[in-house]
């Protein structure tokens, strides 16, 4: 016993023996990013080309000059770890003052649990994946951002587009990862059809653990209900196995099905034509606007070179939120002189700021909140690619399905309207 | 004399790290917890039941303290004291039912039980924010407003001043008639029956203390982490707790914390350099019991005993 | 109802999953007496060597009907190698010294496990489906079922039937009910323990590991794979009683059973149905269906 209290204090004696960090006022030596992604386990299928990219465009950025001279170290965060261990981590990484802006996080329930600590903590924190529209809801974040846009606008286009595509539903089923996000995409989803068309009903909402490995009896469920559409937000490996699982069962040929994330599993399970598929927001690298955009093909080559297989929506958010910190950093450094931003005058660079991206634009509200525009489509054939594409494309402007700052979504999406829906571009007419 | 001049130097360590090293505040805050919470682990230990479930109480605390917070009430020390109640209270109606078993039985029905209050966590999204979790405010204390910083410290000092309480009560009730009984029931349960003492009163006793001690210790890390997740209930959760329990030794109160302590800063210390803490951890389990029965010897002994 | 055949034929090859996550534990506990709190490891092993060896056989383009002996393969491999290692080294150690040393021996094994997997194999998940595709789909009550489901729960009532017979009539069989009767008697006829003890835990070993590498063709294999299996392994054990073949497998129908019901019912209840029903279990027979209480000592 003796022993433990001695060896317990020569252990904390040793962790004492941490130098404390000076403050940093002029330009740094490095600028530090806390990024957080899955790089473990089921959800490490959609983190690892998160992780990816963000090696590639920090390898890309420092071999152009870094940030105002200044070169990019990022610091990697698992967030397999669980709540406890990304929050440890993030609190960590906050007091090292080398690390200026965070990354983070992949996991809606992550970024709902961060986003109070960097308040708390004043640290510069942009979303790559924080789409859940639960965050920035008081409109009072100073220091949260999201860039790559919001579950509201998401799915309310992918209802419209199955509208368009398919005016006679009747049926639906929804199969959803049981979290935020999941719950999120499929009130809002449902929001959005009951405003379009009342008369469609909802025959089954299942929502399954996340990681589960084993969807058969889920598949047996939807296919007894019958239903003329399955819509889910499954995503990871959790997508792949429910794909594999679902198509010898013949799902893909008794229903419409829709994939929220369908285009991170395009070069890895073979899809079926006309699986209605999308990249929440505008990422997918074979977009017309991407394919005209010189910086985008640079990169798209880099990162097939380099990890043999295309980047995949995850990578392109990932590398449009590298490209929108470097913006913000170099508009603060044009505003205050040249002189290396605080993070008050990083965060205001952010606000209100309008950056152009691999894929597109995004345009940043005064509540923080990001948006950009939508592309939904099918799949199709290539005779380009031993892949399925993305074919018969629409193009929404970001502000055209977003709710007003400060208006409650689901409280919008019940305003919406047939004739509304009716202006908006039809499928096909993004080429 | 010297016992306790050791104890008053530790937990002056204690008090002091965090002013010279920061960071180590959120670590031993967390530590502290779980030291309450294999402490409770630690008290059935002595009466030979071996729970892999107590990270049930720490959870309905932590989750206590989320819904209390959520529904209004904003003072630390009675939404502390609320949320410990709670706790009780489930050890109380788990209890009563679980301490007719013994051995086997007694540790399987214990992780059942948890693994039903987890499914429960993670499935109710409405009402729990299912796997998600929920926030936890910072709340009042004494009725003042405090930034986040200062209530972090307000908890840490808070922490280990309840540890110094709590453990004190705790070594008085083990020095007691109840607590002897622990061991007695231990060692020959059919001779206490003889003697006239109510083993199942006894025993439930002692568990629903254990159980206020896991909540102890599970509304500290609602506190300190700012979010409650089903995961805090997982039956792994329930093991780390036993095996802290077993490190600590079973000699008496300061072996729960210590062994908490040493394991949290072993941790942080080794996660910078190795993945494979599972490995590190399992192994030593293994060799602490193989190679240091003495250590563990009011524990083990009674195989012994009882081959008369 | 034209939901029953669905909900029979999703309860049949849930429970054949789940029976085979179980039987080796409570096999196990029969025998030797040991609480086991590694066996969901071994599944989550036996998934992943029959992972990598499907993945090797088809990324080598051999014959791809050579998957299916390969998922047999990897459970003899998994059970060969660990299972005499594990009972001779760790296991052994803990007969006769109390239950809290077993279960903290095994849990200590089952931490050192979780990161062994984590090295050898990698933290991604792995997938490989190709004998799920090999034997196409029927279409039974209008809905489409894969064969290679209905293939799973000819294997199990195999493995209970093999068991059984195992057991009641073949030697090896009566030698180990003779030491599960009596051990010290055992001992003194000349019955080599050690051995029977060997075999018993490397057959409890293979069965996991049998369970994990058939499930991989339509589940796949991903960290965590182990602790999750393992208390949907103790949930059946208890429910059939410990020790009991057959419980385990009744346990298993009834474990499928309402998970399978929540699913079409009440969907939101569904991870919590398994626990709940054995709750509901061993609240009106506290050591199982066709458990007993010569478990607890005195």
């Amino acid at each position: 016993m003796k022993l433990r209290t001695a060896l317990s204090a020569l252990a904390l004696i040793g962790c004492l023996g941490e130098a404390m960090p000076a403050v940093a006022q002029t330009k740094p030596d490095s600028l530090g990013l806390g990024i957080f992604t899955f790089t473990s386990g089921p959800a490490a299928a959609y983190g690892m080309p998160g992780k990816n990219a963000a090696d590639l465009m920090i390898e890309q950025i420092n071999a152009a000059g870094g940030i105002g001279g200044v070169k990019i170290v990022p610091t990697y965060v698992d967030e397999a770890q669980g709540a406890q261990g990304v929050i440890a981590e993030y609190r960590r990484l906050s007091g090292e003052a080398n690390n200026q802006v965070m990354i983070a996080a992949l996991s809606s329930a992550n970024c709902l649990a961060l986003a109070p600590l960097a308040e708390q903590l004043q640290m510069p924190t942009v979303g790559w994946n924080c789409d859940t529209h639960q965050l920035l809801l008081d409109g009072k974040s100073k220091y949260v951002f999201r860039p790559n846009g919001n579950t509201v606008p998401e799915f309310v286009a992918y209802a419209v587009y199955l509208l368009a595509r398919k005016p006679d539903v009747k049926t639906v089923a929804i199969i959803n990862p049981d979290y935020a996000f999941g719950h999120d995409a499929a009130t809002i989803f449902k929001a959005a059809l009951k405003a379009l068309r009342p008369d469609i009903q909802v025959v089954a909402e299942l929502f399954p653990k996340m990681g589960s490995p084993n969807y058969q009896t889920e598949i047996s469920r939807l296919t007894t209900a019958r239903p003329d559409v399955v819509f889910s937000n499954l995503w990871g490996a959790d997508l792949e196995n429910f794909v594999r699982q679902a198509q010898p069962r013949g799902l893909f040929s008794s229903s419409q099905v829709v994939l929220a994330l369908g285009e991170t599993v395009l070069q890895r399970v073979p899809l079926p034509e006309g699986v209605i598929v999308g990249v929440l927001g505008d990422g997918w690298w074979m977009s017309p606007d991407a394919m005209a955009n010189a910086q985008t093909k640079t990169f798209v080559g880099a990162y097939k070179a380099k990890y043999g297989e295309y980047p995949v929506f995850p990578s392109i958010k990932m590398a449009n939120t590298l490209l929108y910190v470097k913006a913000a950093y170099e508009a603060a450094m044009k505003k205050n002189g040249g002189k290396w931003p605080s993070r008050a005058e990083l965060v205001d660079a952010m606000r209100g700021s309008k950056v152009p991206t691999l894929t597109g634009t995004t345009v940043t509200r005064a509540d923080n909140d990001g948006m950009v525009d939508q592309i939904v489509g099918v799949t199709v054939k290539s005779p380009n690619q031993s892949f399925p594409v993305i074919g018969e494309m629409v193009r929404y402007k970001g502000d055209a399905l977003m709710p007003k700052e400060g208006q409650d979504p689901i409280g919008w999406i019940s305003t919406l309207t047939p004739a509304f829906a009716a202006s908006l571009p039809k499928p096909g007419s993004y080429k | 004399m010297i016992r306790t001049l050791i104890f008053a130097l530790g937990v002056l360590a204690l008090v002091v790290a965090p002013t010279v090293a920061p960071w180590l505040e959120f670590v031993l805050t967390i530590a502290i917890a779980k030291g309450f919470a294999a402490l409770g682990v630690a008290i059935l230990l002595r009466a030979g039941l071996i729970s892999i479930g107590h990270a049930m109480f720490f959870a309905i605390s932590a989750y206590g303290v989320a819904f209390f917070a959520g529904s209004g009430i904003s003072d630390f020390g009675i939404l502390l004291v609320l949320s410990v109640v709670v706790a009780g209270l489930a050890g109380a109606v788990v209890g009563a039912f679980l301490v007719r078993y013994r051995a086997i039985f007694f540790a399987m029905l214990n992780l059942a039980v948890s693994m039903v209050f987890y499914a429960l966590f993670a499935k109710l999204y409405g009402i729990t924010g299912g796997t998600d979790g929920m926030p936890v405010p910072v709340p009042h204390v004494f009725g003042l407003v405090l930034s986040e910083p200062a209530f972090k410290n307000v908890l840490f000092y808070g922490s280990v001043a309840l540890m110094v309480l709590v453990g004190f009560l705790v070594h008085r009730y083990l020095d007691s008639p109840l607590g002897h009984a622990l061991s007695a029931v231990h060692a020959n349960e059919v001779r206490l029956e003889y003697l006239g003492v109510p083993v199942w009163a006894v025993l439930l006793v002692a568990y629903v203390l254990s159980a206020m001690l896991a909540g102890i210790g599970g509304a500290i890390s609602a506190f300190a982490i700012g979010r409650v997740v089903p995961d805090f209930a997982f039956w792994t959760a329930s093991g780390h707790l036993v095996l802290v329990a077993v490190f600590g030794g079973i000699g008496g109160v300061p072996g729960a914390f210590i062994g908490a302590l040493f394991l949290e800063l072993l941790h942080t210390k080794a996660a910078a350099y190795t993945d494979a803490w599972n490995l590190i951890v399992g192994a030593t389990l293994i060799a602490v019991i193989m190679f240091l029965p003495k250590g563990l010897y009011g524990l083990f002994s009674r195989s012994g005993v009882s081959a008369q | 109802m034209n939901a029953i055949i669905p909900l029979a034929l999703d309860t049949l090859s849930s429970a054949a999953l789940i029976f085979f996550a179980a039987v080796g534990l409570t096999l196990v506990f029969n025998v030797l007496r040991v609480l086991n709190v590694a066996h969901g490891s071994f599944y989550s092993i036996g998934a992943y060597v029959g992972a990598s060896l499907c993945l090797f056989i088809v990324s080598r383009q051999l014959n791809p009907y050579l998957s299916f002996v390969a998922l047999l393969f990897s459970a003899v491999l998994v059970a060969v190698i660990l299972g005499p290692l594990i009972e001779s080294t760790l296991i052994r150690w803990t007969y006769g010294k109390s239950e809290a040393v077993q279960i903290l021996i095994t849990f200590g094994l089952f931490l050192i496990l979780e990161d062994v997997q984590r090295i050898v194999f990698g933290v991604q998940s792995l997938y490989e489906d190709a004998p799920m595709r090999l034997m196409g789909s029927t279409a039974i009550g209008g809905i489409v079922y894969l064969n290679y489901q209905i293939a799973l729960i000819a294997m199990a009532v195999l493995v209970v039937i093999g068991l059984r017979l195992l057991i009641k009539h073949t030697r090896y069989g009566r030698l180990i009910t003779a030491v599960v009767f009596d051990r010290e008697m055992a001992q003194s006829i000349g019955i080599d323990t050690n051995r029977i003890f060997i075999l018993a835990f490397s057959l409890g070993v293979f069965l996991a590991a049998l369970g994990g590498a058939l499930a991989v063709p339509t589940s796949g294999v991903a960290p965590g794979l182990g602790a999750d299996t393992m208390v949907l392994a103790f949930a059946v054990a208890a429910i059939g009683g410990l020790g009991q073949i057959e419980g385990a497998a009744l346990a298993a129908l009834i474990v499928a059973l309402a998970r399978v019901l929540a699913i079409y019912f009440a969907p939101s209840l569904d991870a919590v149905a398994p626990y709940a029903a054995m709750l509901i279990v061993l609240l009106a027979r506290p050591y199982g269906l066709f458990g007993s209480i010569t478990a607890r000592r005195i």
